[in-house]
């Protein structure tokens, strides 16, 4: 009879000889037929060695192990190695998703490996997981929620990172973007960012940043005072700076009228 | 006219908002009064300023809500002054009149003491009205503000919170693990190690200040860590000036800086990267230098900064403001963070 085959992927390389020494132990005739450093190899080891079963850690660099999943989908048995992360275990069991726990102990692997030879001997296709795992891809790629924290800018031909609450408020020109910042000592400084103001307003956190016209977008905690002018305008005072910002029509209502 | 007052259900109430008809209603009385006074008649006077005076209010309430956009050569102020003015002759023939008319006199006098009065108190009313609205804006931003503040102190108490990841540890626990089953004789080296930093780590948490010496060790501890777990992918290099050594600054300042290099920069890239942290004296001052040559902001810069934020925060808190942070790119990939602060020692 045909020996079982697998493929360990693990980017820390004692966890992937933990992982292949345990094996040896609890299944001898389990033959690994290769190791990869993250999904990327694992992808291309899959592919080269058509492996029985796929051990895969979730956070490799490049490519994780839920995006290597997607590309083997139902060609192999897919049990998924995590570090101590309560969610993607959570995740992982309410899935019903083959999965172990670094550290990895002996008797859970046993079940695990009890499991995967019953599927094998009953020649049970691999599980339809391919809803679940694009969700947990869209979890683990998903951005911070408190939305963007730096914003990459230059000055001259440096490429400075400035924090958004350093940032008074930010204005569109052309297809780039001024910032209006302080340094560290509080003076009022500005910069350019290369991408256009209305693809930096999504990111930006809607309760601190607040779109006023067109092209301004100002940070609530720069604001000193609003003045209404006429015709259903008005100008945004800064702290500590000279220029006034205008308030369109379209954004009045954001500085409630009376 | 009174269609678009209905059309305006929040309108009609502002219109006639109390306080408004309240002052409307004293100030005619007052100088409907006066004029009775003057001319005799006192009531029928009071009678024809309150409605002379009503008129207007509504006259004054419909042109502020009313037509909802004005050309741009048409100040509102403007519009509602003219509106007024146009009505007073008006309000005024018509209250004389049906309070069973009068003489030449009569409206002579209330002519002259509408067109003399009645611009001036329709335009401070307006100029209340825009002290008012700056007023409720002020409010509005302190409120922000102190929730901005509330924020920020939780964030502070989270970072203490959460400084040792369970993450981290239970995964560096699986590898000195796998170190001890396989009966490597790294593996003591790497526990000390990993003791070293949690006896660092766990008491500064609560600390006020830590030396810039302690804190590279425990850096050093880290990156032995870092580097067991990921050999082929991490190299690393400290260079702790001696005059630097004893200087004070707020505990897990160096950690974070290498840490954030390891997580955003060198962790999610295939090839990894080299770190490289500097720390020296210069004009009484004290420069951290943390470089590191991963992946570098293009990628993934989502999750850079957290730490990094309340980093900067706590800096401006130890040092009131005289804390330098600066955060750069460097070619052909990477990213420089540099700290500056007055060098005390401890």
């Amino acid at each position: 009879m045909r020996r079982p085959s697998a493929i360990i992927a693990d980017d820390e390389p004692l966890l992937r000889d933990a992982l292949s020494r345990l094996l040896a132990t609890a299944w001898p005739e389990l033959l690994i037929v290769a190791y990869a450093r993250n999904g990327r190899e694992a992808i291309e080891f899959f592919d080269l060695h058509k492996p029985d079963i796929c051990f895969l850690d979730v956070q490799m660099p490049g490519k994780t192990g839920v995006e290597a999943a997607q590309h083997i989908g139902r060609r192999s048995h897919v049990v998924f190695v995590t570090a101590f992360d309560q969610y993607a275990v959570q995740a992982f069991a309410q899935g019903a998703l083959d999965y172990l726990v670094k550290p990895v102990e002996a008797p859970r692997l046993e079940e695990t490996v009890a499991r995967l030879k019953e599927r094998l001997a009953a020649s049970q296709p691999a599980l339809d997981t391919e809803a679940l795992l694009q969700q947990l891809a869209q979890t683990l790629r998903a951005p911070a929620p408190q939305g963007l924290r730096w914003v990459r800018a230059s000055l001259g031909s440096v490429i400075r990172l400035i924090d958004v609450n350093d940032i008074d408020f930010l204005r569109s020109d052309e297809k780039y973007t001024v910032v209006a910042w302080r340094d560290d000592a509080g003076a009022p400084q500005e910069a350019l960012v290369r991408t256009a103001l209305k693809d930096l307003i999504p990111q930006l956190d809607a309760t601190q940043f607040s779109q006023v016209h067109r092209s301004v977008v100002v940070n609530l905690r720069a604001i000193s005072h609003v003045t209404r002018g006429e015709n259903e305008t008005a100008d945004i005072h800064l702290k500590g700076r000279q220029e006034t910002l205008p308030v369109s029509r379209t954004y009045l209502h954001l500085f409630k009228q009376m | 006219m009174v269609s678009t007052a209905a059309s305006l259900p929040t309108g009609i109430r502002r219109i006639f908002a109390w306080p408004r008809v309240r002052f409307t209603l004293i100030v005619s009385a007052i100088f409907g009064l006066l004029m009775g006074l003057h001319t005799g008649g006192v009531g029928v006077f009071i009678l024809r300023a309150v409605m002379v005076g009503s008129v207007l209010l509504l006259v004054f309430g419909l042109f502020e809500l009313w037509p909802r956009q004005l050309p741009r050569w048409l100040p509102r102020t403007v519009l509602r002054l003219i509106a007024i003015a146009i009505v007073s002759p008006l309000a005024i023939g018509f209250s004389v009149g049906l309070t069973g008319g009068g003489s030449q006199h009569d409206y002579g006098l209330m002519f002259g003491v509408t067109f003399l009065f009645a611009p001036w108190i329709a335009i401070g009313t307006i100029l209340r009205q825009r002290d008012a609205f700056a007023r409720e804006q002020a409010l509005e931003f302190d409120l922000q503000r102190s929730e901005f503040e509330r924020r920020e102190s939780d964030a502070r108490l989270r970072l203490l919170q959460a400084q040792v990841e369970p993450h981290f540890l239970f995964n560096t626990l699986a590898n000195v693990q796998a170190l001890v089953d396989s009966g490597s004789p790294q593996a003591s080296k790497v526990l000390s190690s990993l003791i070293a930093y949690l006896r660092a780590a766990v008491p500064r948490m609560h600390a006020q200040m830590a030396t810039l010496a302690s804190e590279v060790e425990l850096v050093r501890a880290y990156l032995d860590l870092m580097q067991m777990r990921m050999p082929d992918r991490l190299q690393y290099a400290i260079h702790l000036e001696p005059a630097a050594a004893p200087l004070e600054c707020p505990p897990m300042t160096l950690l974070t800086l290498v840490e954030n290099a390891v997580r955003h920069g060198i962790d999610p890239g295939e090839a990894g990267g080299r770190i490289d942290a500097d720390i020296w004296l210069r004009d009484g001052r004290c420069v951290i230098r943390v470089t590191d040559t991963g992946i570098g902001l293009n990628a993934k810069t989502h999750g850079l900064g957290t730490g990094l934020s309340n980093l900067r925060e706590r800096l401006r808190l130890a040092f009131a403001g005289e804390a330098r942070f600066t955060l750069t790119e460097i070619t052909p990939h990477g990213v420089c963070a540099e700290i500056s602060f007055p060098g005390t020692p401890a």
